[in-house]
């Protein structure tokens, strides 16, 4: 399952959509919008054909990379508020150990190349600024 | 011909739009189209180094010819996922 949505992520779909009898591990990695002094949320900008597109080729990628027998990326984009869940990445494998290396190094992948942006929100308004 | 450019989170801003149209003559490349935007635009040049370039959705070089009707998109460095 790939996605980017507005709506909230539902943890235990994610998992499920990667669930088979042939896969004896499932890592499942949450991305939270951490708090910081004076930010009470995160805006999300996509560029959601390109985002699409990267993210099924990543899958991709990473089931021939890792041999997973499964894999599932969903983000989420507009507000987001601290505490919050932005993104889910659920890896399944015959075994833990790909799992666990695929699920970190797709994280990364999808920190590196798909057209996401992120721009804190603050208390103040004079306080904007983008993270990276 | 025309081209299709989209513009994101800075460079949006900068631009005052999430797109424009773009005129141009045939067998213009990419980085013609960049610099031209640019020019237009000149509080984009000090984000030129680290400015990303797509087209029709995929990463492009800057020697790629474009076509009528391609969609050029101005990416600043990506920021998704976790924080």
């Amino acid at each position: 399952m790939i996605d980017v949505r507005r709506a909230r992520i539902d943890l235990e779909a994610v998992v499920d959509s990667v669930r088979r009898n042939d896969a004896g591990a499932i890592v499942l990695f949450v991305g939270t919008v951490r708090s910081e002094e004076g930010v009470r949320a995160l805006d999300y900008e996509v560029y959601r054909p390109m985002a699409i597109k990267s993210l099924t080729a990543l899958a991709e990628r990473a089931k021939d990379k890792f041999g997973l027998t499964d894999v599932s990326i969903i983000h989420r984009v507009g507000r987001i508020p601290v505490g919050g869940d932005s993104v889910a990445i659920a890896c399944a494998a015959v075994h833990r150990a790909e799992a666990f290396a695929a699920c970190a190094w797709v994280m990364d992948e999808v920190k590196r190349i798909i057209p996401i942006w992120k721009t804190e929100i603050a208390d103040r308004p004079d306080r904007v600024r983008r993270r990276r | 011909m025309r081209i299709q450019v989209r513009l994101f989170a800075t460079y949006r801003e900068i631009v005052g739009s999430r797109g424009l149209t773009w005129s141009a003559r045939d067998g213009l490349t990419l980085q013609e189209l960049v610099d031209g935007v640019v020019a237009k635009y000149p509080r984009l040049a000090g984000h030129r180094d680290t400015m990303l370039l797509a087209v029709n959705h995929d990463f492009a070089p800057s020697d790629r010819i474009l076509q009528e009707g391609d969609e050029v998109a101005l990416l600043p460095p990506v920021s998704g996922g976790a924080p």
